[in-house]
């Protein structure tokens, strides 16, 4: 046996698989867990053989970065094996999701527990993109909860190194209802601000309980997206009816923020404002958000332990990211988003899909009580 | 600052280099006397197993082999370091996909030999590797059509044992990289001249030479950008450097201002003596050798390689059967399809996994 094959089946003796929790179109998830020591492990195993064009690409975008990223709020990829011609990640294990927390009527949030997952949220993303690393796909259902309540940013079947100025990249990523409106007017040019816009639109799922923007097509996003903030001015968003995709969409009146959130602080309101101001260059960065006065002002974020988690456990996380991955000449808005509806529904059967279109005009202080 | 008030262990990691926390920091650098002595021994423990092999098939035959030495190895796999640099130039690609592959080649040859591995065909797989994992995918198809006598499966067939061998650690930090950042910083100093363009051109041929080389292996990105640069505009590069370096700078600086010459020197004098492509004579003599001395088992069609295949598969069928006999044993228990609710019985095959590992 050659020093690799050796190494590899060291390696893949270290990981014990219990029971499998998931099976997609390419990958099958199984809980497992570390032989020496019973630590609990999710193990993806990719099957490699099946694709004509050999290893492919979320998988591997996936292992590039999460084996150079390490940070409390990134999911860890703890080792990399092969059994014949299957791929194996062995990753951190999960409970749950804040998709999962979001749906689960039977949780509160206090605003200081949506404080605490926003700022693991943005120390998790400000950690990617100090390393030049996009992540092109967050949703709550990316950003999975550890037993400690800790959140980590998981799924980078869509990532990519920051492109040099005037290198394009596609504008078909991440999931509609959380797209920032330059990638729907076809921008191929953007950067870290892509992902500030999807956390904008978690922040305010968090309040809502239902998302924020949920658009039914890549047309009637931008519809919703200027339904709730406002139609865009070109002196609010200089020369984005110069994006290769634009269409007029028709006016839309501006309401405040406030008409909608209307039991959240100010200083809540203004980080929400400046994670969706149209202007990518304008829109906060992950480290200035950081700074925000949100964090700093009481309440302060609860602690992770004593975060409200799911009664029910979800063990099939790791699939649903396999799930959500696109193939690389085809990446649907429309099929990604799809996918995103056929998870919901295997993840929490709720028959919210009917309230959802009316998102904008329900009072969250139903569901969240703030004090 | 909010992040305080979350975080369970309230300390802020120590503030480190990105680049140190890469893999390429962590796992890939060698020292010039590591690199020879892991050579050494990876040629000696694949001679050792091949002349095994030699004398199961025939006793004595081993014998009269000429087994490479692992200068040899090096010659060819530098040999074929320029063969991704033509097929580079055919296929369009951008700097990094070549850059990527080159540092995959070499990688490989850290944990293979060329006795077991001809690089031809690893050359190949890294190639088609680098430009998936630097985002410049092509369709296996496009990319065989194109290069002469090769088939899809000359490139997948070694693409998993490529990944593993680099231990699925895809990110490369490379030098050119750095040597762009250089020349946007050295904007900044007073005797820049106006166009640093032409500069970068200069200084990125060297570049090029050092990844024919051990450079990359031994020294940073940032190292050998400026050694380039310096080769290129030597009084420019020093003058940055100092600029980088103010007298009242802290202690860890200084510690490089008094290292840095004789490491810009080592990586010069690299750059200048072994960065040529190497004698074709000389390789094609290599090439002929490996021919009669590469691992038989690697061979397809040898006696050794169908001895293995039998081998793997004996032990495949065992596993197989075991399986069965557990599946039997289940539906014995009235439980045929398995209940993912109850609980699983220790020690009983997962009957659900699809996989014969």
């Amino acid at each position: 046996m050659d020093a690799v094959e050796k190494a590899n089946a060291e390696r893949q003796k270290r990981w014990v698989k219990d029971q499998k929790v998931g099976e997609g179109t390419y990958a099958v998830v199984y809980r497992g867990r570390e032989a020496a020591t019973g630590r609990k492990v999710a193990i993806k195993k990719i099957k490699v053989g099946q694709f004509k064009d050999g290893l492919d690409m979320s998988a591997i975008r996936e292992v590039k970065y999460l084996r150079e990223l390490h940070h409390q709020n990134v999911i860890e990829l703890l080792d990399v094996f092969s059994s014949k011609t299957n791929l194996n990640l062995v990753l951190e294990f999960l409970d749950s999701d804040l998709e999962m927390i979001i749906k689960d009527r039977s949780l509160v949030f206090l605003p200081a527990d949506i404080k605490s997952w926003m700022a693991m949220t943005f120390r998790g993303l400000e950690f990617c993109h100090r390393n030049w690393i996009l992540h092109r796909d967050l949703k709550p259902n990316n950003l999975l909860v550890a037993s400690d309540g800790q959140l980590k940013i998981a799924d980078f079947g869509l990532a990519r190194d920051f492109a040099d100025p005037g290198y394009k990249m596609t504008c078909q990523v991440i999931t509609r209802w959380y797209r920032p409106p330059e990638l729907l007017f076809g921008s191929r040019y953007y950067s870290s601000a892509v992902d500030i816009w999807s956390v904008g639109t978690i922040f305010a799922e968090l309040m809502l309980r239902i998302p924020y923007l949920p658009g039914e097509s890549d047309m009637d996003q931008l519809k919703t997206i200027f339904r709730a903030l406002g139609t865009p001015t070109e002196e609010e968003w200089p020369g984005h009816t110069k994006l290769p995709d634009y269409v007029p969409m028709g006016l839309f009146p501006k309401t405040p923020l406030r008409d909608l959130f209307t039991a959240a602080s100010a200083d809540t309101l203004n980080l929400l404002s400046k994670c969706l101001i149209y202007e990518p260059r304008k829109r906060i960065t992950a480290r200035e958000a950081l700074h925000h006065s949100y964090f700093t002002a009481l309440p302060y974020p609860s602690h992770p332990s004593k975060l409200p988690k799911c009664t029910t456990q979800l063990a099939a996380h790791a699939l649903e990211e396999v799930d959500g991955n696109v193939t690389m000449d085809s990446t649907g808005p429309g099929v990604k988003a799809k996918n995103g509806r056929l998870k919901r529904k295997l993840s929490s059967p709720s028959d919210d899909s009917k309230t959802r279109s009316i998102a904008r005009r329900l009072d969250f202080t139903k569901h969240t009580p703030h004090s | 600052m909010a992040a305080e008030t979350v975080a369970s262990p309230p300390v802020p990691p120590p503030k480190q280099p990105l680049y140190e926390a890469s893999t390429q920091f962590r796992n890939w650098r060698y020292s010039p006397e590591q690199l020879s002595a892991i050579r050494a021994s990876l040629n000696a423990a694949a001679v050792a197993v091949i002349r095994q092999t030699f004398e199961v098939e025939e006793p004595g035959s081993s014998s009269i082999v000429s087994f490479l030495t692992p200068d040899e190895e090096l010659l060819l796999v530098k040999l074929y370091v320029t063969k991704i640099t033509q097929l580079c130039g055919l296929f369009r690609f951008p700097e990094e996909v070549e850059a990527t592959a080159i540092t995959y080649l070499k990688r490989f040859y850290l944990r293979n030999t060329v006795m077991d591995w001809h690089p031809k065909n690893v050359m190949l797989t890294a190639l088609f590797l680098a430009t998936k994992t630097t985002n410049n995918p092509i369709s296996l198809e496009t990319y065989t059509t194109h290069i002469p006598k090769t088939a899809p499966s000359d490139v997948l067939d070694l693409e998993f044992l490529v990944a593993q061998s680099l231990g699925f650690e895809f990110a490369v930090w490379h030098a050119h990289r750095a040597l762009w950042g250089l020349c946007l910083d050295i904007q900044n100093l007073p005797d820049c001249p106006s166009d640093t363009r032409e500069l970068y051109d200069a200084a990125l041929k060297h570049i090029r030479t050092s990844r024919l080389t051990d450079a990359e292996l031994i020294y940073t990105p940032a190292q050998i950008a400026l050694a380039a640069l310096s080769l290129a505009a030597p009084e420019l590069a020093h003058q940055w450097s100092i600029s980088k370096m103010p007298p009242d700078a802290p202690h860890t600086s200084r510690l490089s201002a008094e290292t840095l010459p004789s490491i810009m020197d080592a990586i010069k004098s690299l750059i200048t003596s072994s960065g040529h492509p190497p004698n074709i004579d000389s390789v094609r003599e290599v090439d002929r050798r490996l021919k009669l001395c590469k691992n038989p088992e690697k061979v397809v069609g040898s006696q050794a390689y169908l001895a293995k295949k039998a081998e793997q598969e004996k032990k495949a069928e065992e596993k197989r059967n075991k399986k069965a006999v557990a599946v039997e044993q289940a539906i014995a228990d009235g439980d045929p399809f398995g209940n993912e609710l109850a609980e699983r019985r220790p020690g009983l095959v997962d009957y659900d996994d699809d996989d014969d590992d």
